[in-house]
């Protein structure tokens, strides 16, 4: 395979500044396609592999005024929809009144963004684009001055990244050669031959560790945790930096046993671990899940109360770990 | 982790007060001015100003409030302003007459009807007879065909609304010297002169005499709160209160005659001359400069010979910060939608370098930043000097009283300012003791007629209306008032749909740009000329290095440094606007000059989606892109060697700068649509920040885009408004807001300051105000409390890019 500058690969962001995602001033290269379903996920349009439609109905400026996809649609999945009130807190172009938009049929939606070229507001619009790793480096290295003071260097998460390897591997290449400070941002959820071809270019692995039972593990995200314990295991083994992450997920995680069983595995990797960052579930007001093709049920949960996460967070304590909460 | 010390009681009970009292309008001033200047209309004016005072500081009612060390007060009651009708008033006689004057929206005043009925007799005496009037009359008769530009701010007829000021009087000197010596040095030199005046002399004399009127009143007034004090003193039964009493009292007999022995009495020096200029002239940005360095002498020695305890010490900048909390001054009700918040510009500096350029941090920098940071005050507003040297406690405490005070402090950097101050003639010396006036504009420190805010109002200039101007034949297509279409009031340019290529719609901006930069200038220097004959300010000059050797009062260029400031407003909504046009028309030739000139003209109105596309498809500002960038660079090249290259009337070039105070709002308001896809009405870009929600790319990218504006030769200042959600700053989020301020400083940068808030707070302090009342955030040049903002302000705010780190 080819793995160079020219290597392409599906980006759905870049974002300067992320104070979770290592040390430092960073950068955060986001890939797009995961082989994971969490349902809590807090970036559901990164979850496909492939681009994607967005359909934000708040920016519409609406079909009296505008109309430019109607009949543009090759899947006549686009129809124009009864007028309804827009979000007013949105950042809505039609100025919070009641205007008639359109609706999408996802059931007939291939994907194919014709809508998104013509749509000026941006109400349709794409999810992902296809990038070189030339590119995106010509983005990140311009943070640069930020990384030298600050200690800090280029993330780069998804999605899974390892689920684009060849990019991945060619974009961290491209970084250490560039003399900027890696991280990978990873579930683990790969072959172990291609974990195994990062660690000469990655500094500091961010690992997002969900439940240690395999069961609900499977039951949650869809696959099965052997490969992610497998990774885990033999990066501490191959003395690898590590930062483990944990999303702290009401009735899936939260429990005391569920967290001490977290505690004992982290704890076993010893010091190639140097701290773990619980993420509590938040539930945030806006979601990106009312924006891309529905899968399944919406999830809801609780925020869960700042002393309980105290609780569970003195709960991996006992185990050594020097842990942050997020 | 630096950690603050609580409150004091009786420190909590003045804040308490403070919080708690509606401001009122105070007739005193307005009564003893109005009946002096009727009794002495021939007098000159350099004597009468020195005489007004010095009738004022004998007769003005003399309040020492509870709990308080530091006194002084510019009105007969506790938070009143005074009124200054030889500025020019009629906006009040017009807000007393229509009936409206009690229910103002915003910064809302008491006025008893008596003192309303004492006042609008004097409305026929003061009409002609006033600064604004007389400005007015001087004005050549081309003002009547540059009027409406949009890009130049003139006065408004009567209304007096741009006071003099901006600047940053010799406390130092004043405190170690005293009024005394001053004097002295007066009487000394008009003896030196005496029957023997040759060329200029005149002038010197009567401007030396003027100096020791000023030291009479000033000292007159302190004689006055001591006698008060002692008066308090004697009937006070609480045997500490009397003790305190009397030591202020002791101290008001010394200073600010004598120079101060103790740290009360520096402190007290200061503030006793900051209210006799208050009282002499209707000034704002009336800067303290750098407060630390004056005390922190006093303060150790008090502390090295048991005199005080530190608690002592922070108790009393506490209620200092507090007397400058209560200061303020009335605004006409159509100023307070661009500066709400009865905000007063008495700008405090800390740290820095010192005049040797080691680190001048010292015990007195933190004990300000503890006022601040605990207080919750929004006034007196404080800016950090930043160096290589500064240490990480600072950096720490400053963050801590940002996130807690919005904008307070702001961060300066040293590295460029400086430099900056060098260009401008100032010596390493004087440059190293630079200070910030006023909002964020560099100015030295007791040495530097800077006037960073012009003369008066008009030092603000609008970038988008001149970019509207250029490609609409010199016409602004924004409507008079009264809805009718203006005439040319630029010059002929030609349409946009005439241009060929892009470089001719850049040729057509420079033209007007220029051209109005020249105008602008113009007026200013007929204004400052008008304002110098009849307002001299020989209270401040007393204090300025070089005024008592010139025998000049500042006014007429007597201070050792002299400046001129300007600034230009929405450099960010001017530079996409620009971007769009070339963008749209000329590289991808998306939409025809023709359309495209057409929907502007239609305020875009019916052209909704080419507007999306617009905004869709234009690279903006403050994503660090080369596209946007290279116009934002170029704008400021532009108007930065223009400005420079102008001349004011003491013979100073002028200096440009980038920052609104808050008039992006209040003249978005009056500017028509722009070619970025803003909708007419809305507000333009702030300081040198993108346009709100425009910056996509995170923080780093916005100041890589910011520094595309050549900062070491903006002599009057940027600003760059950021706000984090406060999640932003958890765990190591401090760390990394610090290194990207050090990192935006290394690179070139001037000023940064933040907001540390969560929209839907702001949201909520909007919908129940009195859950809110000590929030305090930052909107352009200054912070307020944010519940006393207008609607639109407020929404300023909440619309920013929340960034993330
Ligand atoms: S992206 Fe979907 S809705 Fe849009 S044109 Fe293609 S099929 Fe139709
Ligand atoms: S093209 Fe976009 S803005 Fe226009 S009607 Fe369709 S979704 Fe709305």
């Amino acid at each position: 395979m080819d793995r160079g500058p020219s290597t392409v690969g599906t980006v759905y962001d870049i974002q300067g500044f992320s104070v979770q995602d290592g040390p430092g001033i960073r950068t955060t290269v986001f890939l797009k396609g995961c082989p994971l379903r969490c349902p809590w996920c807090h970036s559901p349009e990164s979850q496909r592999f492939h681009i994607q439609l967005s359909w934000q109905r708040s920016k519409c400026v609406g079909t009296q005024e505008c109309g430019l996809c109607l009949d543009r649609c090759p899947k006549s999945a686009i129809s124009a929809a009864g007028s309804e009130p827009v979000d007013p807190a949105g950042n809505d172009a039609a100025g919070g009144g009641a205007v008639a938009t359109i609706d999408v049929d996802w059931s007939r939606c291939d994907d194919c963004g014709v809508c998104a070229e013509v749509c000026p507001a941006g109400a349709l619009s794409m999810w992902g684009k296809r990038q070189t790793v030339q590119e995106v480096l010509e983005r990140v290295v311009k943070d640069r001055p930020f990384f030298e003071r600050s200690g800090g260097g280029v993330t780069i998460s998804g999605g899974e990244p390892l689920s684009q390897a060849d990019f991945t591997l060619a974009l961290l290449a491209a970084l250490k050669q560039a003399g900027l400070h890696t991280a990978l941002d990873t579930t683990g959820y790969a072959p172990w031959a291609v974990v195994e071809e990062t660690l000469p270019y990655t500094d500091l692995y961010l690992l997002d560790l969900k439940a240690v039972d395999p069961d609900a593990h499977r039951a949650a995200t869809g696959v099965d945790n052997a490969p992610i314990f497998e990774s885990a295991r033999a990066l501490a083994a191959r003395g690898a930096r590590m930062q483990v992450r944990i999303p702290l997920i009401p009735r899936f995680n939260d429990g005391r046993e569920t967290v001490q069983e977290m505690g004992r595995f982290v704890s076993s990797l010893g010091p190639a671990v140097t701290v773990v960052q619980l993420l509590p579930y938040h539930a945030m007001g806006v979601s990106k899940w009312d924006r891309i093709r529905p899968q399944g049920p919406v999830f809801e949960a609780q925020t869960i109360p700042e002393d309980r996460v105290a609780g569970l967070k003195a709960v991996l304590e006992q185990w050594g770990l020097s842990v942050q909460v997020h | 982790m630096y950690e603050f010390s609580p409150i004091g009681p009786r420190v909590a009970q003045v804040r308490q007060t403070y919080r708690d009292s509606i401001p009122s309008v105070c007739v005193e001033r307005f009564l003893l001015v109005s009946e002096f200047y009727r009794a002495n209309p021939t007098m000159p004016p350099m004597i009468k100003r020195a005489k007004n005072l010095l009738n004022l500081c004998e007769n003005v009612t003399i309040l020492v409030n509870d709990g308080e060390v530091v006194v002084g007060e510019v009105g007969s009651r506790y938070r009143a302003s005074a009124l200054f009708p030889e500025y020019g008033i009629g906006w009040l006689f017009q807000e007393i007459r229509s009936g409206h004057f009690l229910d103002r929206a915003l910064d809302p005043y008491a006025m008893t009807q008596a003192d309303m009925d004492a006042i609008m007799p004097w409305e026929d005496f003061w009409a002609v007879n006033n600064l604004s009037a007389y400005t007015d009359a001087a004005l050549p008769p081309e003002f009547a065909d540059i009027v409406g530009n949009g890009v130049v701010q003139f006065g408004i007829e009567h209304t007096g609304a741009g006071p003099v000021g901006h600047f940053c009087a010799g406390y130092d000197t004043l405190i170690r010297k005293g009024f005394g010596a001053i004097k002295t040095e007066a009487l000394e030199r008009i003896d030196a002169m005496k029957g023997r005046l040759y060329g200029e002399d005149a002038l010197k004399e009567e401007f030396y005499r003027a100096v020791a009127i000023c030291a009479d009143a000033t000292i007159t007034l302190a004689r006055r709160y001591a006698a008060e004090c002692r008066r308090q003193a004697a009937e006070c039964t609480d045997l500490a209160r009397r003790a305190e009493l009397t030591e202020m009292a002791e101290g008001l007999e010394r200073v600010p005659e004598h120079p101060a022995r103790t740290f009360l009495e520096a402190v007290q020096s200061m503030y006793i001359y900051q209210i006799a200029m208050s009282l002499d002239g209707n000034l704002h940005g009336l800067t303290f400069g750098r407060v630390d360095q004056y005390l922190n002498d006093f303060c150790q020695a008090d502390l090295a010979a048991g005199r005080i305890t530190r608690e002592r010490a922070q108790e009393i900048l506490d209620l200092f910060c507090l007397k400058i909390a209560e200061m303020n001054k009335i605004w006409p009700s159509f100023a307070t939608e661009a500066a709400g918040g009865y905000t007063s510009g008495q700008l405090i500096t800390l740290s820095g370098v010192k005049k040797n350029g080691t680190d001048a941090t010292n015990d007195v920098t933190y004990m300000l930043i503890e006022c601040a940071r605990r207080l919750l005050l929004h006034d007196p507003p404080m800016s950090l000097r930043i160096h290589e040297g500064t240490p990480d406690l600072l950096w720490d405490a400053a963050v801590e009283c940002t996130k807690a005070c919005g904008g307070v402090p702001t961060f300066e950097s040293d590295k460029v300012i400086i430099p900056n101050m060098l260009q401008r003639g100032l010596s390493l010396e004087s440059a190293r003791n630079y200070c910030l006036i006023g909002c964020v504009e560099p100015g030295g420190c007791g040495d530097d007629w800077s006037a960073n805010g012009g003369p008066g109002q008009e030092s603000f200039w609008r970038i988008p209306s001149a970019v509207l101007l250029a490609i609409n034949d010199g016409v602004n297509p924004m409507p008079h008032f009264d809805g009718s279409p203006q005439t040319r009031t630029g010059l002929a340019t030609g349409y946009l749909y005439e241009m060929e290529t892009f470089d001719q719609v850049l040729d057509a901006v420079k033209r007007q740009m220029e051209y109005f930069v020249d105008w602008q200038v113009a007026f200013t220097n007929i204004r400052e000329s008008v304002a110098r004959h009849y307002m001299p300010l020989p209270i401040a000059s007393a204090t300025f290095d070089g005024c008592l050797e010139s025998g000049k009062d500042v006014m007429w260029g007597g201070a050792r440094y002299n400046g001129t400031g300007t600034a230009a407003v929405g450099i960010g909504t001017a530079t996409d606007s620009l971007a769009a046009i070339k963008h749209m028309v000329y590289d991808t030739k998306l939409v025809s000059a023709r359309e495209f000139y057409d929907a502007l003209m239609a305020g875009w109105v019916g052209y909704e989606p080419l507007r999306q596309r617009v905004m869709k498809e234009t690279p903006h500002y403050g994503n660090d892109l080369e596209y946007p960038d290279e116009i934002a660079e170029w704008i400021s090249k532009v108007y930065n060697d223009k400005v420079r290259s102008c001349v004011g009337i003491r013979g100073n070039h002028w200096s440009p700068g980038f920052y609104p105070v808050a008039t992006h709002v209040a003249w978005g308001k009056l500017t028509w649509a722009t070619p970025d896809g803003r909708k007419t009405g809305d507000p333009l870009s702030d300081g040198i920040s993108p346009i709100q929600c425009m910056d996509v790319s995170g923080p780093a990218a916005t100041l890589k885009s910011a520094l595309r504006v050549d900062h070491e030769r903006c002599g009057n200042g940027t600003l760059l408004n950021m706000k984090f959600h406060p999640k932003a700053l958890e765990g190591g989020g401090k760390a990394k807001l610090i290194d990207l301020m050090r990192t935006y400083f290394d690179l070139g940068g001037m000023e940064l300051q933040f907001n540390i808030a969560d929209a839907d707070m702001l949201r909520d302090a909007q919908i129940h105000p009195e859950q809110h009342r000590d929030l305090v955030v930052r909107i352009a040049g200054f912070s307020a409390y944010f519940v006393e903002l207008h609607k639109q302000l407020q929404n300023d705010v909440i619309r920013r890019t929340e960034l993330q780190l």
